[in-house]
């Protein structure tokens, strides 16, 4: 008994050593958003100052046009996904039922191109176009990382749906189109949350498509922190504190769906970009 | 569809015979569910912005094109223009190097992490939780704190080494430590895919031969070396081309902490790419090493898929 | 209500053939049973009907209509399948009214029609509930309701019992059968469970290799059945074989065993053919004057004694009525009922 315990305590503290790592990174990135310059400037360094500087979090928001950039972040990630769940959830249910599992290599290979080689062509493309202006080539761009996900995630759970539910449906008089939206969908709405969660967080997080084709008006958050470093005499506490309102989003969304994130990206194991 | 004339009149038994035939030859469409009009959709869409730019960029790597200026065939121009660029070279090395560390330490951490969190423990659940946490940070913002922590005077991290009694490094901005200094960050952030992977492995091993190995009195190393181990490989072999195909792609991180400096000391073939095509313009070119690239990743992913076929023990199961 | 007629239909997955030439004519409001050992595809055959998977060959016609290239949704069928395949994430009464929902019935109808299905299989209290939620044999039920609500042509059961405890699918099998005495629907049911075939059914097909054994009211088929094949299937314990041949009329087994010829067999009929002779356990009585033996096993259940008995080198099954007092490796004496007992033919299998 007493040496079991004993084995949790020290299973215990090993765990804790390799998750301090992210609670560092993690604690240290508060303590940067929440200190004034001079705390910040200090050697050696103050993890909890004597002053919280919350001004940081509200010169963000003042100074940096910051509203405009996380709406345009919802509006790119949120359309996209949304985009990326209406066309990849049908394509998942038919590519398992086709047993077309081999269609799945073209998701394996866009998983593999760079993200990149796509910037390029697209680019002119939305350039021929004349769309750049507006946020659409951010929405169709990320399109590339979102619809993988979804169907990826969707063939996974379809496949594991049993097939004599559809075939009792059919019996029952349901046409193909019935059978998807009355049985085979209300089944799969947990692999539908994982593979929203999961779109939703890569795209988000998404970095090189905007850096490319954002505009000053239609830049997203990531853009938007990444430029405030790029100025001179930018402060530290500021800085921090943009990065925390970018990341803050996707982290609450990991900490309350843990247990989907980790079954969609165990089973596909899938990644953006 | 109409009904036949009752096939019991002698008469048209031998005409209904010879229909039968007809009918078998269109059923095989009718009965089955048409699946086609599901996937027709998300084929438009692939097709739009996957492999359209598959395809154009092919074209554009055989152009002399400049954004700006007039376009020209160029045929293999470009291509023996890449073999001949030494700061490509140059990128090419620093990609191998950067992936080959960026593979190596979150597979080996990754694999620990997994067989601590497949025990019991207390606050077991939590812990998980916040370890994942990095993986799903944007790495733009966790780039950006990583650089204030790297800053050779005000960093947390100098700090930490001179309490330890290792004197200040300069992290990112010196030519000699920026690569480990970044694998450091990547290590940081995709550890956790690599334990979650592997995790999902342990968690469907079964345990009877672990109890049988314990009646036959195998010690925990042993067990590990040859019940777990062999076991998890087809889950390693996973986590290993997933980690290398994103070691190989990786931008976010490079590109907002250093840019490819100081110099052209972290210059990866990714970022490499970015300057010729969105810094020079120079899209043909760019494109070629779009292409180049492309190949270099899939080479190495196809060479550890041969190495995954024969790592695996139970190829029946597919996973 | 319809008939069903089963005209040479052939299957082929790919190059093999599963069902290679079946016919069956099944009557307006009949209760036909497929049975046959596992893989013979009596699955296969019940799915071609629903319209599952496609026909290779032949036709089926239900009612007046051949349905080989229509739709399952629109045969007018109901089947019940082996895992009841019930609508997770829908309530038992929204299980039971889906097809109407589909043919965008009058919903007070569907609600009265569900009612009327849940009293008649007692699942009043349960309509509110999801599958989850329900036991085995209340599954089960709801899987029928779900058949009855349709009222179908046809109803098509998929070994519909075999997920249930053994208790339970004595009480099912009544209930089924009454189900249907009461509805009086055509229904096609499949099983490889010979005694629900012997008790349900109106009529009997006994599936072998894709092939038809045999087609017969089952107590036809227990009496006359027409090969080797029906006659080892049918039949708990199964009969006993005893390979010899007709000499001076009588049959002698190669272990020099003599039995008396059947019934109307005549010692001209097969004289010098390879034979096998078949008389079923329940068929040999226990007499001091019969051909004498030694019991080598004994199993008493208290209602019957199963006992295998040697004779001559032949090990021969019986089962006794009467309490005896017999004893492992005791002498006994049997007697086979000559009016009971078959000769086949052991080359083609067919009973003389
Ligand atoms: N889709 C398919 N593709 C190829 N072969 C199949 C397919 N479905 C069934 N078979 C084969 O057809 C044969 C008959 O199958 P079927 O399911 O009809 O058997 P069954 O009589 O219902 O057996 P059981 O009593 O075990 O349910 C089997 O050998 C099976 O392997
Ligand atoms: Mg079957």
């Amino acid at each position: 008994m007493s040496s079991r315990l004993l084995n949790q305590i020290g299973l215990f503290f090993a765990a804790l050593v390799i998750v301090s790592p992210a609670i560092l990174f993690f604690l240290w990135m508060i303590s940067l958003s929440l200190k004034f310059e001079i705390d910040n400037g200090a050697y050696p360094p103050i993890l909890i100052p004597e002053r919280f500087a919350w001004s940081n979090y509200v010169k963000v928001f003042e100074e940096n046009n910051f509203l405009l950039y996380l709406w345009n972040s919802v509006l790119v990630t949120g359309t996209a996904t949304l985009l990326a769940l209406l066309i990849g959830v049908p394509a998942g249910y038919g590519i398992a039922r086709l047993k077309a599992e081999k269609s799945a290599v073209v998701i394996m290979i866009a998983r593999m191109t760079p993200g990149l080689s796509y910037l390029i062509p697209l680019f002119l493309l939305f350039q021929w176009i004349g769309i750049l202006g507006t946020l659409w080539p951010q929405i169709i761009i990320h399109l590339v990382v979102t619809v993988p996900i979804v169907v990826w995630v969707m063939i996974g759970y379809f496949e594991t749906t049993p097939m004599e539910l559809e075939e009792a449906a059919n019996i029952d008089g349901a046409s193909s189109w019935q059978v998807f939206r009355l049985v085979a969908l209300p089944i799969a709405k947990p692999g539908i949350v994982v593979a929203f969660i999961l779109s939703v967080i890569f795209s988000w997080n998404n970095f090189v498509f905007g850096v490319v084709l954002a505009s000053r008006e239609t830049r997203t958050l990531p853009v938007a922190v990444y430029n405030m470093l790029s100025y001179e005499q930018v402060s530290w506490g500021p800085l921090a504190a943009a990065a925390l309102v970018v990341t803050l989003p996707v982290l609450v969304l990991t900490m309350f769906a843990q247990k989907q994130i980790v079954a969609g990206l165990t089973a596909g194991a899938v990644k953006g970009g | 569809m109409s009904t036949i004339a009752p096939e019991r009149t002698g008469v048209t038994t031998k005409r209904s015979g010879a229909t039968t035939q007809a009918i078998e030859e269109s059923q095989s469409v009718r009965l089955a569910p048409n699946y086609w009009p599901f996937v027709v959709p998300a084929l438009v869409v692939v097709s739009a912005v996957i492999v359209f730019p598959w395809a154009f960029t092919l074209w554009m790597s055989v152009n002399r094109w400049t954004l700006g200026q007039s376009r020209s065939f160029a045929g293999m121009e470009n291509y023996l223009r890449l073999a001949s660029d030494p700061r490509f070279w140059e990128s090419l090395v620093h990609t191998l190097t950067y992936t080959s560390l960026s593979v190596a330490a979150p597979m080996l951490l990754g694999t620990v992490a997994a067989l601590i969190f497949d025990a019991r423990f207390p606050l077991r659940g939590l812990l998980r939780g916040v370890f994942v946490m990095p993986m799903m940070a944007t790495p733009v913002a966790v780039a950006l704190v990583w650089t204030m922590m790297f800053h050779p005077q005000l960093g947390v991290l100098n700090y930490l080494l001179s309490l330890v009694g290792i004197p200040a490094q300069e992290w990112i901005f010196n030519a000699n430590t920026v690569i480990p200094s970044l694998v450091a960050v990547e290590t940081w952030q995709w550890t956790p895919l690599v334990m979650l992977i592997v995790l999902g492995g342990l968690a469907s091993v079964p345990r009877e031969p672990f109890e049988s190995a314990e009646i036959d009195g195998a010690n925990a190393w042993q067990q590990f070396r040859y019940l777990t181990l062999p076991m998890i490989a087809p889950f390693l072999m996973i986590a290993l081309i997933i980690r290398t195909i994103d070691a190989l792609k990786s931008f976010d991180i490079i590109y907002a902490m250093t840019q490819g400096g100081p110099g052209t000391a972290s210059e990866t073939i990714n970022i490499y790419l970015y300057n010729t095509a969105f810094s020079y313009y120079d899209i043909g070119y760019g494109s070629a090493m779009a292409v180049v690239f492309f190949i270099v990743i899939v080479a190495l992913s196809f060479i550890l898929l041969m190495l995954r076929q024969r790592s695996q023990w139970n190829d029946a199961e597919g996973k | 209500m319809a008939s069903v007629t089963i005209n040479n239909v052939q299957k082929a997955f790919g190059a093999t053939k599963i069902i290679h030439d079946v016919s069956v004519d099944i009557a307006d409001g009949e209760f036909v049973i497929l049975v046959g050992p596992s893989g013979c595809g009596k699955s296969t055959l019940l799915r071609m009907i629903a319209g599952l998977e496609t026909i290779s060959g032949g036709k089926i016609t239900i009612g007046e209509r051949m349905v080989n290239n229509l739709r399952a949704r629109d045969r007018n069928i109901a089947m019940v399948f082996q895992n009841y395949a019930l609508y997770p994430h829908m309530t038992v009464a929204d299980n039971m009214g889906f097809a109407l929902k589909i043919k965008k019935a009058d919903p007070a109808d569907t609600a009265g029609r569900v009612r009327n299905a849940a009293s008649i299989l007692g699942l009043e209290k349960l309509l509110e509930r999801y599958p989850r939620q329900l036991s085995g044999g209340q599954r089960q039920r709801v899987a029928m309701g779900r058949a009855i609500v349709r009222d179908p042509q046809v109803f098509l059961f998929d070994e519909p019992l075999s997920n249930l405890d053994a208790k339970l699918r004595v009480q099912m099998r009544g209930e089924i059968k009454a189900l249907h005495q009461r509805l009086g629907t055509t229904t096609i049911y499949v099983t490889h469970d010979q005694i629900e075939a012997m008790t349900m059914a109106d009529k009997i097909v006994v599936l072998h290799d894709g092939l038809v054994e045999q087609i017969g009211a089952p107590l036809d088929l227990y009496d006359q059945p027409a090969n080797l094949f029906v006659a080892g299937f049918i039949g708990s314990p199964a009969m006993n074989f005893i390979a010899g041949r007709i000499e001076e009329g009588v049959f002698r087994s190669a272990g020099g065993l003599i039995l008396p010829l059947p019934e109307g067999a005549r010692p001209t009929d097969a004289a010098g053919r390879e034979l096998v002779y078949g008389i079923r356990p329940e068929h040999i009585r226990a007499t001091a004057q019969g051909m004498p033996g030694t019991v080598t096993l004994l199993e008493a259940t208290g209602s019957e004694i199963f006992a295998k008995v040697d004779c001559a080198g032949e090990e021969i099954a019986c089962l006794f009525r009467k309490r005896l007092p017999l004893k492992q490796g005791a002498a006994i004496g049997i007697e086979v009922d000559r009016a009971c007992a078959h000769l086949f033919d052991a080359k083609t299998g067919r009973r003389m």
